[in-house]
């Protein structure tokens, strides 16, 4: 009778553990693509919502940047005041100078938010060569949409005509269940330098699952709300380990430009199940045409 | 161990049913809702950038 019971708990885990790793499988397999299907419909309804209320330029970006600025100034905010303290003894003539200097010092950091928006910009569009002819055809920096928010929609007609994913700002783990992530401090859509994306290959809709498919040639259209940028690939898909951030760089080493351009790099998971390495696909811009004119001939042919 | 909440459901072979139904689907619930998504990222899918979304951290 006792061996009865054991044999039987026995089977009866075995049971429950197989039913565990098939409801997983389902799991990882169906219901991620059901969930980040819904969350991209949801992106992408928010974002045509968006842009027919008229707010294109995401309005509340040059806020959070400053607030960024800000946060990267801390440490050159104490520099001035590091400073200004060899300064105090220097000039031993009283209390009050101390205190109007200390009053000085402490205006510089004030003033000083103008100045490393200076230095502080290199460091996110820095990806961006910085051409004045260009810069003024190239959507604004100060557009830069809030992280973790649709800012454009990308088709792939090489996927199916009905391919149509949203890009979020940022490549955080979360954000790419709810859609492609742009690398952010790579450059805007259609702007010099290099529109770096990431996205699934699989689980969580696999939208990047037939990236490997993708030949010289093919059409990458995004539209960002007021224009088609139409980038056209360039040479096969490129496998590579990573850590190779290079690819993403304003001119990739390994991609074959030679010259300061308008790129476009799509980043993701080699072999299609694993991590072991990266696929990137790199293209150029080669058409761009206003939203008000209708799709661009990539998409409706 | 089934056998065991079996015989601890009260009513008759139909109620136990309904109940285990019940049962069921809150462990599915509760798996998918709460258990899979921790695990997931445990698994390999989610390697898709090259920084490893360094820049989020940023």
């Amino acid at each position: 009778m006792r061996s009865r019971t054991v044999v039987r708990t026995f089977s009866e885990l075995c049971v429950t553990i197989g039913t565990l790793l098939v409801l997983f499988v389902v799991y990882v397999l169906y219901w991620t693509g059901v969930r980040a299907d819904s969350a991209m419909d949801e992106e992408l309804g928010r974002l045509q919502d968006r842009w027919s209320s008229g707010a294109v330029g995401a309005a509340a970006a040059p806020g959070e940047q400053a607030g960024e600025q800000a946060g990267q100034q801390q440490p050159e905010g104490a520099q001035p005041e590091a400073g200004g303290l060899p300064d105090d003894p220097s000039a031993p003539s009283g209390g009050r100078s101390d205190g109007q200097s200390g009053g000085g010092s402490g205006d510089q950091p004030g003033a000083r938010p103008g100045d490393p928006s200076g230095p502080a910009r290199p460091d996110a569009p820095s990806r961006t060569p910085p051409r004045a002819g260009t810069a003024g055809q190239a959507p604004p920096a100060g557009t830069a949409p809030r992280a973790g928010r649709a800012f454009a929609v990308m088709y792939i007609p090489r996927f199916g005509a009905g391919w149509a994913k949203p890009v979020l700002e940022g490549t955080g783990t979360d954000l790419l269940k709810r859609g492609l992530g742009h690398y952010e401090r790579t450059a805007r859509p259609g702007a010099q330098g290099n529109f770096a994306v990431a996205g699934h290959r699989r689980t969580y809709g696999d939208p990047f699952k037939d990236l490997d498919e993708l030949r010289a040639g093919d059409a990458v259209v995004i539209s960002d709300g007021t224009t088609w940028f139409t980038y056209r690939v360039d040479g096969r898909p490129y496998r590579t380990r990573p850590d190779d951030t290079g690819v993403i760089d304003p001119v990739p080493a390994a991609s074959g430009y030679r010259t300061p351009g308008r790129y476009l790099t799509l980043t993701t998971c080699e072999p299609e199940w694993g991590h072991s390495h990266r696929l990137i696909v790199w293209a150029h811009l080669d058409a761009t045409s206003p939203v008000s004119r209708g799709r661009p001939g990539a998409l409706s042919a | 161990m089934y056998g065991w909440i079996w015989r601890r459901l009260p009513g008759n072979a139909w109620v136990r049913a309904l109940i285990s139904l019940l049962l069921v689907l809150a462990v599915v619930y509760v798996l998918f809702q709460y258990v899979f998504p921790w695990a997931e990222p445990l698994l390999p899918f989610n390697d898709v950038t090259v920084d490893n979304g360094m820049a989020v951290n940023q």
